[in-house]
């Protein structure tokens, strides 16, 4: 394949990436919480698109508008329920992942009872159209996913860098201490920022249904990628989330195009390998020990 | 004068001296305590020896007895094992379950190529995974806390990504081996005490460690590592050795399990599961201590074995693991045996370190 | 009736033990104090409980005669009273006027807000040339008086100020005293943690001596330095090189 075709395919691919990690991302930046179950819950979110098309064939798309909003409200109840509990133990960041840990296998566990482990996937019309280039080749589910993830991204942005509520959740980033002692109710940022990594979990789940077959199991892969591109990136960074997203992608676009489709994941686990071992702090973020 | 100045000065080195203030455990000497525990410990390996022979009356479920023997021993020896990193050192690892495959592999290997059965080849099933485990060490502790848990994760998936697709050892589809030849009543006994031996030697090497100097650094890098390099400990090679260490008698097991299946399947020791098992009953049972990780594995067991009967073997058995995870830590990080030493009601049989 | 009181408040962190074991003071409106004392007297402990931070186990801490207990520390930024802590908490990656704008968090007037920022700029004219500057890359006394600015945006009736000299050269410390001194002439109230006591005494008008979770003593500032035996016992170390001179 051509180098301008793998790299389309791989910033196609990225953007959606990126959306997912920056929900992840986010999650570590405001409460340093490594979250295990963050692909637990983007299955979820496929879960839900599959039933809307099958039974309402609802385009899942459109189903963003259930997906996103129920996944926030689902993120604030978990984000209640159980982190205060934690909040200020000895070894926080260590209890967050392994309580996540605990989460994904209960989802894990419930969508296979509920589910089974088959394979499903959701198919409107255009996982099977594609727009030609010249010689290059876009798939239309594709080219709609990237679409998708890239306006979320800049609304990220715009309620980050231009709210009242962003401006607390980045303060609360930078330095919880400092942000509640300015007056910011850091518990309240706190669970709005994880319902809002737990929306893009949602719309990443309804876009991640029409782009690959899903079943229960499939979280663990899909968390190992997340993980290595936001330690890429530096975590709790949105930008470098981004930026290792697209870089990550096209690699395994070229790994692929090479190797063929099984090794595939190799790119994602062995850059987190490679990574940990150079930098621990990742490529950008350079102020977080992790 | 003086005197005020010399207290103001030692609060101000304290940090070699704390160190041990910090982690030796404050435990008054009690004579009668240790004998009363080295008899309950004879005697817990005298019923774990005599556990066969028992239970030959149950004569219509024999082999389920034994099985059931068998996997409380293999989880013993499993969780103990672990407890030595994720425990005494404070590194929780979720990618042990490639020692467990490495002694499964290695074990069936020497008998499909070799015909070395593995009941012999175990004490180098367990050397296998103890060099893979040095290795793997060197690489991922140097990372720590979270980022270390991340890079157990990817170890853990590099290698599965290796076996599925390694023909050598059979790829996905999986490795074959010769069936033991034994009337099936008593199939399972000769599995049963490989386990025990692997369950034994975990629970001894464990208790060594726990009261050596040795556990003790590690329980100062548990602690406070900054603290536990200044105050002399290579903390690198401490936590190299731990994580080695921890590998072995994962491997013994992986090996006897590996061989009673007569089918070895990557998935069947990758499983994320696996590790998340280790991780419970060791939480459940009390991190850190001896007791615990035996106490937490007996439990854990017994709640899988009384949920498959309940629900069927369904998904739902990870679901149970998964929210008894959720729920010890929310409510009992400590453990069982963690909390009744805290509020001094460990039975002495219990109190093993 | 005094402006904020604290009575018999006992409080620690996590499970640990009670670091602060009754502490009863009051603070007056427009004078201003210091607290001294040695090394885990329980000093900033006191502050962080007054501030909201942490919840005080026992006792009350009642602002204008309302009892503040279990209050957030947002709660009590609103009813007035500002906590500055010890290692010049700022924002890194945010501009010298973002960070003075996060001081302004609770205001909801945007006119007010940049009145105030005016204000600020005035009252520390280093600040105002380095405005578009990332606050991480300021030096210790420049964040520290950012952190001090920051704490003017909300016009408070209280401001507690743990360890300003922290870390800083004598000379900027004196330049750091000299800006709080100032904020008494704005009508504000100011309370000081100081580890060096002669120079956080000697700014203020009262002093109070904490030892062990406790208050051990309390008077006029300069009886406080006077006092030969309360330098011994509770400031001796400190108080040896000025001695000297």
């Amino acid at each position: 394949m051509n180098w301008v075709q793998l790299l389309v395919l791989g910033l196609l691919l990225g953007s959606v990436y990126a959306m997912m990690a920056s929900g992840l991302t986010l999650l570590f930046g405001v409460m340093r919480v490594v979250n295990l179950a963050h692909a637990a819950f983007i299955l979820i979110a496929s879960y839900i698109t599959y039933l809307l098309f099958e039974n309402l064939t609802l385009d899942p798309i459109v189903s963003l508008v259930i997906t996103m909003p129920l996944m926030f409200g689902l993120g604030v109840i978990i984000y209640l329920v159980l982190f205060p509990r934690i909040e200020g133990s000895a070894r926080y960041v260590e209890m967050t992942v392994l309580l996540t840990f605990g989460l994904a296998l209960v989802v894990e566990g419930l969508l296979t009872f509920v589910f089974t482990g088959t394979f499903r996937s959701v198919r409107p019309d255009y996982v099977s159209t594609s727009i030609h280039v010249g010689d290059i080749f876009i798939p239309s589910n594709q080219l709609y996913a990237s679409a998708v993830s890239f306006a979320l991204l800049i609304g990220l942005w715009v309620l980050l860098r231009f709210t009242k509520t962003g401006t607390a959740i980045r303060a609360t980033m930078q330095n919880r201490g400092a942000a509640q002692i300015v007056g910011v109710n850091v518990r309240r940022i706190s669970a709005f920022a994880f319902g809002t990594g737990m929306a893009l979990a949602g719309a990443a789940g309804s876009l991640l249904s029409f782009l690959f077959p899903f079943f229960p199991g499939k979280h663990w892969q899909w968390i190992a990628l997340l993980l290595s591109l936001i330690v890429l990136g530096g975590m709790g960074s949105i930008k470098g989330a981004v930026i290792g997203a697209l870089l990550l992608a096209i690699a395994s676009a070229v790994v692929t195009d090479t190797f063929g489709p099984t090794w595939s994941p190799i790119t994602f686990y062995l850059t987190l390998f490679l990574i940990l071992l150079v930098r621990p702090q990742g490529l950008f973020g350079a102020k977080l020990r992790l | 004068m003086t005197h005020e100045t010399e207290k103001l000065d030692t609060t101000d080195i304290p940090v070699v001296d704390q160190v041990d203030a910090d982690v030796v455990p404050q435990r008054p000497d009690r004579a009668e305590g240790v004998i009363s525990r080295r008899v309950a410990l004879g005697l817990v390996v005298a019923l774990i020896l005599l556990f066969p022979v028992i239970a030959i009356p149950v004569f219509s479920s024999y082999a389920y007895v034994m099985q059931i023997g068998m996997l409380t021993l293999m989880w013993i020896s499993m969780s103990s094992s672990w407890n030595i990193i994720g425990g005494f050192a404070g590194y929780i690892s979720l990618g042990h379950g490639v020692f467990y495959a490495i002694g499964g592999y290695s074990a069936g290997l020497a008998l499909a190529h070799w015909g070395i059965s593995p009941f012999l080849f175990l004490p180098v099933a367990g050397l296998a995974a103890m060099a893979v485990g040095l290795l793997a060490g060197l690489i991922t502790l140097r990372t720590r806390g979270p980022a270390f848990i991340v890079a157990t994760i990817a170890m853990l998936f590099l290698f599965l990504l290796w076996f599925d697709n390694w023909e050598f050892i059979g790829a996905s589809s999986g490795l074959d081996l010769p069936l033991v030849d034994i009337p099936v009543r008593w199939l399972k006994v000769p599995f049963y005490y490989a386990m025990a031996l692997s369950a034994i030697g975990a629970v001894y090497l464990s208790y060594r460690i726990a009261h050596s100097k040795f556990g003790l650094g590690l329980r100062a890098i548990s602690e406070d590592e900054t603290k536990a390099e200044v105050a002399g400990i290579n903390t690198r090679w401490y936590k190299v050795i731990a994580f080695s260490l921890s590998a072995y008698f994962i491997g013994t097991a992986g090996a006897v399990y590996g061989y009673s299946l007569t089918h070895l399947r990557p998935l069947t020791f990758f499983a994320i599961a696996v590790a998340a098992r280790m991780v419970l009953m060791s939480i459940i049972g009390g991190r850190g201590t001896v007791a615990g990780p035996v106490v937490g594995a007996i439990l854990i067991v017994g709640v899988n074995e009384f949920s498959v009967r309940q629900f069927g073997q369904t998904e739902l058995n990870i679901v149970v693991t998964g929210a008894i995870l959720v729920a010890a830590l929310l409510f009992f990080p400590q453990g069982i045996v963690g909390s009744l030493r805290k509020s001094g009601r460990l039975p002495a049989f219990l109190d093993w370190d | 009736m005094a402006l904020l009181e604290i009575e018999d408040v006992v409080a620690g962190y996590g499970a640990g033990p009670d670091i602060l074991t009754g502490v009863t003071l009051s603070i007056d409106e427009g004078t201003s104090y210091c607290i001294v004392g040695p090394n885990g007297a329980g000093k900033s402990t006191l502050l962080r409980t007054i501030a909201g931070i942490l919840k005080p186990r026992a006792g009350e801490v009642r602002l204008d005669g309302t009892r503040m207990n279990g209050s957030r520390p947002d709660q009590m930024l609103a009813a007035g009273v500002c906590f500055v802590p010890q290692d010049a908490s700022l924002f890194p990656t945010m501009t010298v006027r973002e960070n003075l704008v996060m001081g302004g968090y609770l205001l909801g007037d945007r006119v007010l807000k940049r009145q105030r920022l005016e204000m600020v700029f005035e009252t520390f004219p280093a600040l105002a040339d380095r405005k578009s500057q990332n606050a991480g890359t300021l030096s210790g006394g420049e964040q520290q008086m950012v952190t001090l600015g920051r704490s003017l945006m909300v016009e408070p009736k209280v401001v507690m100020i743990d360890e300003p000299s922290l870390g800083l050269a004598p000379m900027i410390a004196d330049q750091i005293f000299e800006k709080i001194g100032g904020f008494r002439e704005l009508g504000i109230t100011v309370v000081l943690v100081e580890q060096n006591a002669v120079k956080g005494l000697e700014s203020v008008d009262w002093g109070f001596v904490l030892d062990l979770g406790s208050k051990e003593f309390e008077g006029p500032a300069d009886g406080i330095l006077a006092d030969p035996r309360i330098r011994e016992l509770y400031l001796g170390k400190q108080l040896a090189p000025r001695e000297r001179r």
